[in-house]
């Protein structure tokens, strides 16, 4: 089997409060793991964006990453009624211009202080909806209440709930059954057979290798894939070409 | 670059090291779904990426009925000899029957090479003087003891609670579950350097970036156990940390196999 091409939905640089184990923040560290583990590109957010404050991790994003092929930016995005981030048509051409092609919410008053429902987030999920921007959604801070109530509000909406594990699958089938949007990263997915059992279910469409790196290594991802029991294709969607294709429906 | 990153790309089985997984279970859990929970299940995983042998103790066992799961286990090894080893499960809120299993499954079957423990599913703790009686068992048969352990927030087993106990029983060989789970690693490789029957165990769903490298650095390498948690984490993940992880040959065949042979000799 010829080595596959991998794109990871699911990286990070910057800082965080309480690392795992290692200290390893930016772009250098990032792609060491990257090599180490044979991953070929990354989306990217930044954790200031995640832990601190948006707008000024979008921006530190840009600048660790500029002039690097292989990484590709994810913004943190909130409603705009704080006047934090701008309305929803504005967002959308800043995240045009800057290069980003996926999207990422912390809502919640335990994470960024919103809510996902209508009221407050539903002129953001509808732009998002209607410029088929992928939205990746963390499943212990939106939960999956939240995430079923989406995938039902906006059809056309790609939604790609990361750090699901091997707990999930009775939350996570229903959707796959049910969702044509929905979608499911593998950073920690790891129960037994996983992948083939999906794969027999639902097909390989809507599996998107992440690694988590370099929180996580990258290592662990890449053997579940390589050494499952299903055809090359399904492994080539999975390993980045599910991935690839929604970032080429975004914002087109 | 590690010289299994071909192997592993290409999805080629380890065929050229024993490996051994320390660390397994068997069957359902009631608490979510697996979806590759049987023994046939477990050997066929095994067999793609070239894990030789498994010490298995089953879920229910674990959750529920200690006699279920041994009973699981006893059929499991006696059905697949040579791929599947058994830990005998106990659990301290039965001091009498725990002993009765252990003298029951280590004499039934020779395969039977463990003792497991899982203090917060029992909601026992592991210094807790209802275990005394297992441990001397354990003590006098120089027992490999698996437990699972978790850092700070597991009040029955964690890592303080764990140094405490095996300085206690030094004729034991102890493997830390999870090596306190994905924040614990540095106060397991401590601990490893206080207490020399100590094993550091790789088993984890949230795998820390550079972990392997940091325990063979800091513990060496005939310290580090492969084990999986199949079936409730892919065994595959884990051939993945041991083949692509920037260590020597030499670490990988200590930490894949040759380890738990020296301890366990199977």
């Amino acid at each position: 089997m010829a080595k596959l091409a991998y794109f990871d939905c699911n990286c990070c640089v910057g800082r965080v409060a309480y690392p795992l184990l290692h200290d390893i923040s930016g772009t250098e560290g990032l792609i060491r793991e990257m090599d180490t583990a044979g991953v070929e590109e990354a989306l990217v957010f930044h954790t200031v964006a995640r832990d601190s404050d948006p707008v000024t991790g979008n921006r530190m994003l840009l600048d660790e990453i500029a002039g690097n092929d292989r990484l590709h930016p994810v913004w943190v995005v909130l409603p705009h009624h704080t006047g934090e981030m701008p309305v929803p048509g504005e967002l959308l051409k800043d995240i045009a211009e800057n290069g980003v092609r996926a999207v990422r919410m912390y809502p919640t008053g335990n994470s960024q202080g919103f809510s996902l429902a209508d009221w407050n987030a539903g002129a953001l999920l509808g732009a998002l909806a209607e410029a088929a921007v992928p939205l990746m959604l963390d499943i212990e801070i939106a939960g999956w209440e939240s995430v079923a109530d989406i995938l039902k509000r906006y059809t056309t909406l790609p939604l790609i709930v990361v750090d699901a594990n091997y707990r999930h699958n009775r939350f996570s089938y229903p959707l796959f059954e049910q969702y044509d949007n929905f979608h499911l990263e593998l950073s920690r997915h790891f129960g037994a057979g996983i992948i083939e059992d999906i794969v027999a279910r639902f097909g390989s469409e809507r599996l998107l290798f992440g690694t988590n790196m370099p929180q996580y290594t990258g290592s662990a991802a890449v053997s579940l894939l390589t050494y499952s029991e299903v055809s090359r294709a399904d492994k080539e969607n999975i390993a980045g070409d599910n991935l690839r294709r929604l970032l080429g429906r975004a914002l087109s | 670059m590690s010289e299994y990153f071909e192997h592993v790309h290409e999805g080629r089985p380890i065929d050229d090291i024993e490996i051994i997984d320390a660390h397994a279970h068997l069957g359902p859990s009631g608490g979510f779904h697996v979806p590759k929970c049987s023994p046939e299940d477990m050997i066929r995983m095994m067999d793609t990426c070239g894990i030789d042998k498994t010490i298995v103790s089953p879920t229910p066992g674990l959750t529920g009925d200690m006699a279920l799961g041994n009973d699981m286990m006893l059929d499991a090894i006696k059905a697949h000899r040579g791929r599947l080893y058994g830990a005998c499960y106990v659990n301290g809120n039965y001091p009498e029957l725990s002993v009765d299993e252990l003298h029951r499954c280590f004499g039934e079957n020779a395969d039977v090479v463990v003792m497991k423990l899982h203090p917060i599913l029992a909601k026992c703790r592991m210094d807790d003087r209802r275990m005394k009686p297992m441990y001397e068992f354990a003590s006098r048969r120089k027992l490999f003891v698996i437990v699972h352990t978790w850092l700070d927030e597991d009040p029955y087993g964690n890592l303080d609670i764990f140094s405490a106990v095996v300085k206690e029983y030094p004729d034991i060989k102890w493997l830390m579950g999870h090596s306190g789970g994905p924040y614990g690693g540095r106060r397991a490789v401590e601990i490893a350097a206080e207490s020399p029957n100590v094993y550091l165990d790789i088993t984890m769903s949230m795998c820390p970036a550079r972990q392997i490298e940091f325990f063979v650095r800091e513990a060496g390498s005939e310290r580090v156990i492969f084990a999986t948690d199949n079936p409730f984490i892919d065994p595959r993940p884990s051939i993945g940390r041991i083949a692509l992880a920037d260590i020597t040959h030499e670490d990988r065949i200590n930490i894949f196999g040759r380890n738990a042979q020296n301890l366990i000799g199977i």
